[in-house]
């Protein structure tokens, strides 16, 4: 459906995006996630048709965005980061606009506008002036904006930015309503977010592709180690000697001593071996009242985490040579 | 290139400015109508046209068209018109279309000054109408420069003055040099006062608005590798 080959975007010396390559099935939902500044916006607008890369091509559905833009754009609705509106226009106008200027058919605007004001949830406010409506709504307006014309691609360019806990749980579930019938690249830098509604996600930090796998791949592959957190109440102070007894486990820390006596611990140990049953087994043994005892899931916050933090490093290496 | 031109239209009547235009140009109208007919006894509506382009355009040209551009760029809603399956030269022909109309709009009322004279004498209607030819012509040459100078900045002042630069400074430099004739608009709108219609002028004007119509979607399509 997308394919970004080789795409490169250049401005003057400074390179925003590096020579990056990625492809987008048909009905899927993408997330691009990476720090403010990592190029996400700019991927965007490249393949919105908005700015030209400097190298490198842009297939939407088998047309190349620069060279055909008018074909291309027309399987695209956009939604871009600012939101931007026609404030002194009503909703309805706004959006009927919108669908004119994406060359929907005169009979079919008015059934189009409606069904998409339907869609949207912005029945209630259709005919007020878009100036005097509340950031999520114009947020919503923003959506119906991308969704009029049914595109076949969506491109939201961090929908819920700025928007309070219930707006952003109702823009979420919209956009997961809208994955089932359409292509949708969103972009965001808040990892529960994409980890909530995509089916890949596609890592950028400064201009370059970090990593593209699923949210739960992403999560395995940068955990290589095992860690089960553990509160005790270890009177006879035994605990120090466990981990001679536990063979596996390749470090016991304490972590922090708690008020009502108990400690809290973490133990490490290699990525295949599993230390509850152990544990249980052996802590009652050694006369130690287990609390609380739990493995730690990594998150998608910790791939991110990871991945951005050994581009920095390489990048310190790079430096100091 | 008609949703665009439909919309701008809409929005010059939603906000304030197609009113204030017509409202100010009504104005400069009524004055040179009675400084130049009535105070002077004459039926002659050359002198009216001449100084109203001179004087009304010089106003109304910047508040038409400052924010044609500047105001989309300004506020990113560019962005949704170039990701639009519509091309540049509609767009920028839609709005340049929108500024017209104003003007037509303004040129029509303006008929009832010639309606009037005919209460006191008998005033002739064919120069009259190529006088409002003429008019329109340079006014489209003013609104395709105006536009052109929206393009290029997402400050509406800043391309307001650009527009009030184009059009006067060229007065000044004329006491320099005739040569400057050739950037002079009103260099162009010699004949046409006096009913003439004048190949050379059409052909001048014609030309100005065409080549600053190029300017701005040249303007246009590059912001797409420069930005």
């Amino acid at each position: 459906m997308i394919q970004v080959k080789n795409v490169t975007k250049k401005y003057g010396k400074f390179t925003a995006i590096d020579n990056i390559s990625f492809e987008v099935k048909d009905g899927e939902v993408v997330g691009l996630l990476g720090p403010n500044g990592a190029g996400k916006s700019t991927t965007m607008n490249m393949i919105t048709g908005y700015i030209d890369s400097t190298a490198g091509q842009i297939l939407v559905n088998g047309v190349n965005v620069e060279k055909r833009p008018r074909k291309a754009k027309k399987q695209i609705g956009y939604m871009p980061e600012s939101v931007p509106l026609y404030t002194e226009l009503t909703v309805k106008e706004f959006i009927k606009y919108m669908a004119q200027l994406k060359l929907v058919k005169r009979k079919e605007l008015k059934s189009e506008v409606n069904k998409v004001i339907e869609e949207v949830g912005l029945k209630d406010v259709e005919n007020k002036l878009i100036r005097n409506l509340s950031r999520g709504y114009k947020q919503r307006v923003g959506i119906a904006g991308a969704l009029v014309g049914n595109p076949k691609v969506i491109i939201l360019d961090e929908p819920t930015v700025g928007l309070d806990p219930k707006q952003i749980t109702e823009i979420r579930e919209l956009i997961k309503k809208l994955g089932k019938s359409h292509t949708v690249i969103l972009s965001s830098h808040i990892l529960s977010e994409i980890s909530q509604i995509c089916e890949n996600v596609i890592i950028i930090n400064k201009g370059k592709i970090v990593a593209i796998d699923t949210p739960s791949n992403l999560e395995k592959k940068t955990s290589n180690k095992n860690i089960i957190s553990l509160t005790v109440e270890d009177k006879k102070g035994n605990m120090d000697k466990i981990k001679d007894k536990i063979n596996d486990a390749k470090e016991v820390k304490l972590i922090k001593d708690n008020e009502d006596g108990t400690k809290q611990y973490q133990i490490i140990s290699e990525e295949n071996i599993d230390l509850r049953k152990k544990l249980f087994e052996i802590l009652p043994k050694e006369e130690i009242v287990i609390f609380e005892l739990k493995k730690e899931e990594s998150t998608l916050e910790d791939a991110f985490m990871s991945l951005i933090s050994d581009e920095k490093n390489t990048d310190k290496k790079e430096e100091k040579r | 290139m008609w949703p665009v031109f439909k919309k701008e239209l809409k929005t010059y009547f939603l906000s304030p400015i197609g009113y204030i235009c017509i409202g100010i140009f009504l104005l400069v109208f009524s004055t040179f109508f009675y400084m130049t007919t009535i105070q002077s006894i004459s039926i002659d509506l050359g002198y009216l046209y001449f100084y109203t382009a001179q004087y009304g355009l010089l106003i109304i040209t910047p508040i038409l068209t400052m924010r044609l551009f500047a105001e989309e760029r300004k506020n990113g809603t560019e962005q949704l018109l170039l990701t639009s399956p519509r091309s540049i030269t509609g767009i920028v022909l839609g709005k340049f279309l929108a500024a017209v109309i104003v003007i037509l709009i303004i040129l029509i009322i303006s008929f009832m000054y010639y309606v009037i004279l005919t209460f006191f004498g008998e005033p002739n209607l064919v120069p009259t109408l190529i006088m409002m030819l003429g008019f329109l012509l340079l006014a489209m040459a003013a609104i395709s420069a105006g536009m052109f100078a929206s393009s290029i900045t997402e400050n509406q002042i800043i391309s307001a003055i650009i527009t009030i630069a184009f059009l006067i400074v060229p007065w000044f430099l004329l006491s320099i040099s005739d040569g400057f004739s050739l950037i002079n608009l009103m260099s162009s709108y010699s004949k046409f006062p006096a009913g003439i219609l004048s190949t050379t002028e059409v052909v001048s004007l014609v030309s100005f608005t065409i080549m600053f119509l190029l300017f701005t979607i040249i303007v246009m399509r590059r912001r797409k590798t420069v930005k």
